[in-house]
């Protein structure tokens, strides 16, 4: 039985040793038998560098790291690993500058509420067509909503120009000539502006704010006998007040005892004994 | 026929039939390249066919150089692990 494992050993192993013999006489034959072999001066080209602050082919890795750069547009060195990006936003290209600057706008435009900014957010909306379209969507809901309750204030009559005033803000917008239609206390606009316009829309003594603190500004403008007169049959006291005098005692009297106007009526009423001038 | 080449022809027969001689050469080239047998005998070669021009090497020619060689070098580990799953087969099988 030895013997016969033995036999079956030696044929197995003769037949690799054919195997191999094949393999090799084919190489030789096709002409790669010897192709790994190469010259020592070229294997020298590519041996392996071992050397400090260097890679294993001999190049210089961080070379270009500390290398500062001078920015063509803001004239500032900058590092050479921050160059790329620092341009992005220098120039205002680039996915994320467009990003930057929409947020920033639709930020703004929440303070500012101003309509003209409308064209300047599609254009630059439309850089990323999927991220801005629903931005867009956004925002022209939110403009129209300003767009379409913006009032022109000369189509307006007296009378509604003064119920107009005492509930909303009014305060008119200097790109669109129309009146602010938020609240009393809207914060885009200040007292100040809220006073000055009932005075140009309505005359110096039509003063009826709540908040109303002040001096009348009387003067230079000019006013229409109806306002006026109605002005004068509204107060207690009813002293002349003439635009051109500049009683602020009288003024701020008045203006305390008409501290809540707040009423919507339609018809004058003359005593205002009771407070609030209603209209 | 002897009964011993009657013997080794049977066994040689079912060693074939149930793949089992295939399985014992795969192990073997296995075995070989893993120690580098097979890359010692290929340098004899490159350096056989230097010898004579390696244009007009015969296959013939290599067989005779190289077998010899061949059956000297394989690793006495390798001889052993084959030899031991031969028994083994005729230790199962060999009972007719």
């Amino acid at each position: 039985m030895e013997s016969i494992a033995h036999e079956i050993y030696s044929d197995l192993v003769e037949d690799a040793c054919l195997g191999l013999c094949f393999e090799v006489h084919r190489a030789v034959k096709q002409g790669y038998f010897f192709l790994d072999e190469t010259d020592i001066e070229s294997m020298k080209d590519f041996e392996i560098v071992d050397q400090p602050g260097v890679d294993i082919f001999g190049e210089v890795y961080n070379q270009w790291k500390n290398k500062e750069c001078v920015c063509p547009n803001c004239s500032r060195s900058i590092a050479a690993s921050r160059f790329a990006p620092h341009l992005e936003k220098c120039l205002g290209m680039g996915r994320n500058s467009s990003r930057i600057a929409n947020r920033r706008i639709a930020s703004s435009n929440n303070v500012n509420k101003s309509e003209s900014d409308q064209e300047d957010n599609d254009d630059l909306n439309d850089n990323d067509w999927s991220y801005g379209s629903e931005k867009r969507a956004k925002k022209r809901k939110s403009d129209k909503y300003n767009y379409n309750s913006g009032i022109y204030y000369e189509t307006l009559g007296p009378e509604e120009l003064r119920s107009l005033l005492t509930t909303h803000c009014g305060v008119i917008s200097e790109h669109t000539k129309r009146m602010c239609t938020r609240s009393l206390r809207c914060p885009q606009h200040t007292d100040e502006q809220r006073r000055t316009v009932r005075v140009f829309l309505l005359g110096p003594s039509a003063l009826t704010l709540p908040e109303g603190d002040a001096v009348v500004e009387n003067g230079s403008y000019e006013t229409s006998d109806g306002p006026v007169l109605v002005s004068r049959l509204q107060w207690d006291g009813s002293s002349d007040i003439s635009p051109s005098d500049s009683g602020s005692s009288k003024a701020s009297t008045n203006n305390s005892e008409t501290k809540k106007p707040k009423k919507k009526k339609s018809s004058l009423t003359v005593s205002s004994v009771t407070g609030g001038v209603g209209y | 026929m002897s009964k011993e080449s009657q013997l080794r022809a049977l066994v040689n027969q079912k060693l074939i039939e149930m793949g089992e001689r295939e399985r014992l050469k795969e192990l073997l080239r296995a075995r070989l390249i893993e120690c580098g047998w097979k890359d010692q005998l290929k340098a004899h070669c490159k350096d056989v066919i230097r010898e004579k021009d390696s244009e007009h090497v015969t296959v013939e020619d290599l067989v005779a150089e190289i077998t010899p060689k061949g059956r000297a070098l394989v690793p006495d580990s390798v001889k052993k692990e084959l030899l031991q799953r031969i028994r083994a087969f005729l230790a199962q099988h060999a009972t007719l």
